[in-house]
């Protein structure tokens, strides 16, 4: 089994949402939806015109971080948020009781009530469409044109998620709650 | 055998048969009808409110994906505040035999089991599938969750509390002080629980940490003893006998204590909360210290109580009797608060790094579906009380302990 993980090359980023279409698209997420499964932050530029200072402008693209120490996970009363066997993050909309401890419990804002099924839902790295189709990518990294994202098995040394770890600094967000995210921002 | 012992016992539980028509054989005063009416009024916007929640779901209420919890949970809370405080109270006389206390073990116990329904109605209707709740809550338990925990343990409270209004009833003191304090640890318990749902939450530093699991034992302890003065004042139309004096002026007098205790742990905590000007936290209690909700739940819950037993040192029951309405409306904004101040600060979906400044506050008003369900949930509480004090003898038995 292995323990997926993603690696974001953010300054690569150019703001063109194809991950936000290819999500929306491959998981069946409601068009028009803002900031569902995935989404792209953006730092506005600094100053005022015409002194604008462009390189303050930064994209952080984000998602649901598959913490190995999943706040939302642990608080969940029944069980509905779960691991699944690659370590990922899920979902059973079966067992939701729409408590919404989950969204509160969750330090990134990744979870979302999706409006079909009210229940929390949330990024699952595509398990339930490429991942269980045997391919081993997702539908935001797949489309990135810029080759933002990088997914692969962190357990893996010969991934090229291990290798870009192993090589290029990188951060993960509110490192300090001790979450242990699985989103790597490379710097 | 065992089946007819078990009829042999609820038959014999002491109940008086009321009608319809009983109910409405109150005695016609300016205040009764006034009651009557607010009853009807809030059991009516209890249907209206069900119904618009039916049709349209969570979409009838003003919670968002960044403030999830809205006035339901603050109401659910406050009923389960309520109950557990009531269960309290009640138990210092039955359980820890404090006889000055005895004469309001039952209806204090009574007033526990109806705060605790009219609490799961209204969650009832803010968790999106109860019924599955019921199922995988008992299929799938999240033992990690404070909300198992605290689900849990409330239903066998529930189950202990109504156990022991039956020996109560029954007046089997003996049962009814075992049952009486398996209950009151189960409650406090559930209760430390419902503190660690705010508790342990890490993302939200303003509410992170073992504040809010004693605090909320604390407060239900006051939150008891208002209660019980406002049973008390409508029980005897606030013209007390001296056995009735005498208990509610021990009352205040433990009430005067528990304030002054809450009003230092308010200020330590928001003095701990601001020190360091810690991010996430201490911009926040700022921001709790400049709105009125929170200036509303100090004076009304703990100033003008406070200073109100000082004054003579409980002695005056009837402004008393007042004081504890304010104090329940103070009681009321302090769970509000709670609520809504866990959820004060947005997330920061856009946060590159520790400690980013967050673009704004979460702003959250109730919607008028959700101030009907909670007005309902009032009027429930008060409408089952009522049905109560007609079905059962809520007063201190005088006859022979068992």
């Amino acid at each position: 089994m292995a323990r997926y993980g993603m690696a974001l090359d953010y300054k690569n980023c150019i703001n063109c949402k194809a991950c936000e279409v290819a999500c929306k698209e491959e998981n069946g997420v409601l068009l028009g939806a803002d900031k569902h499964r995935i989404w792209v932050g953006v730092k506005e530029i600094e100053g005022e015109y015409p002194l604008l200072d462009i390189v303050s402008s930064t994209f952080m693209p984000s998602q649901c971080q598959h913490c190995d120490d999943a706040p939302c996970e642990m608080v969940c009363p029944t069980h509905a948020t779960y691991y699944d066997d690659n370590n990922v993050v899920r979902v059973d909309v079966d067992k939701c009781i729409l408590c919404s401890y989950c969204m509160n419990a969750c330090p990134y804002d990744a979870r979302y009530v999706d409006d079909r099924t009210m229940t929390v839902d949330k990024c699952t790295f595509c398990s339930d469409t490429r991942l269980e189709r045997g391919e081993v990518t997702t539908a935001c990294q797949n489309t990135c044109p810029t080759k933002v994202r990088t997914f692969g098995d962190l357990d893996d040394p010969d991934s090229e998620i291990s290798e870009l770890l192993r090589t290029r600094e990188h951060f993960s967000l509110k490192a300090n709650l001790g979450t242990k995210p699985k989103l790597f921002y490379l710097t | 055998m065992n089946i007819e012992k078990i009829k042999e016992f609820i038959t014999t539980i002491p109940v008086n048969k009321v009608c319809a028509r009983d109910l409405m054989a109150f005695e016609k005063t300016p205040r009764n009808n006034i009651l009557a009416v607010v009853i009807f009024s809030f059991l009516a916007m209890l249907v209206v409110g069900v119904a618009i929640y039916l049709g349209q779901g969570h979409h009838a209420y003003n919670v968002t994906r960044e403030h999830p919890w809205g006035l339901l949970i603050a109401v659910y809370i406050f009923f389960v505040v309520s109950s557990t405080g009531l269960c309290i109270v009640g138990s210092l006389g039955d359980v820890f035999g404090f006889k000055d206390y005895e004469l309001i073990s039952k209806r204090a116990i009574f007033g526990s089991i109806v705060t605790i329904l009219a609490g799961f109605t209204v969650i009832a209707f803010e968790i999106g599938h109860p019924i599955t709740m019921m199922i995988y809550n008992i299929a799938s338990p999240g033992l990690t969750s404070a909300i198992w925990w605290m689900g849990t343990l409330y239903g066998l409270y529930l189950t202990f509390m109504v156990i022991e209004f039956i020996f109560l009833l029954k007046h089997d003191m003996k049962m009814a002080r075992y049952f009486g304090l398996t209950g009151l640890l189960v409650g406090l318990a559930a209760h430390s629980n419902l503190g660690s749902v705010f508790g342990f939450l890490n993302a939200r530093p303003i509410s992170n940490g073992v504040f809010y699991p004693t605090y909320f034992i604390l407060t239900a302890f006051i939150t008891g003893i208002f209660i019980a003065f406002i049973l008390m004042g409508f029980r005897y139309k606030l013209d007390f006998s001296e056995k009735v004096k005498t208990m509610l002026t021990g009352l205040a007098k433990i009430q005067a204590l528990l304030i002054s205790i809450l009003i230092f742990f308010v200020t330590w905590k928001m003095l701990t909360d601001i020190y360091g000007g810690m991010p996430n936290r201490a911009e926040v209690a700022i921001h709790i210290l400049g709105s009125w909700t929170f200036w509303a739940e100090v004076i009304l819950a703990m100033v003008i109580p406070l200073y109100l037993i000082l004054k003579d040192m409980g002695k005056s029951h009837v402004i008393l009797f007042w004081a504890s309405m304010s104090g329940m409306v103070g009681i009321f904004f302090m769970r509000y608060n709670l609520v809504h101040d866990t959820q004060l600060k947005p997330l920061q979906m856009l946060k590159t790094r520790e400690y980013q400044v967050a673009p704004e506050w979460i702003h959250y008003f109730p919607s008028s579906t959700e101030i009907m369900i909670s007005l309902g949930g009032l009027g429930l509480c008060m409408a089952m009380y009522y049905v109560g004090t007609k079905v059962f003898n809520l007063d201190e038995d005088t006859k022979e302990v068992k």
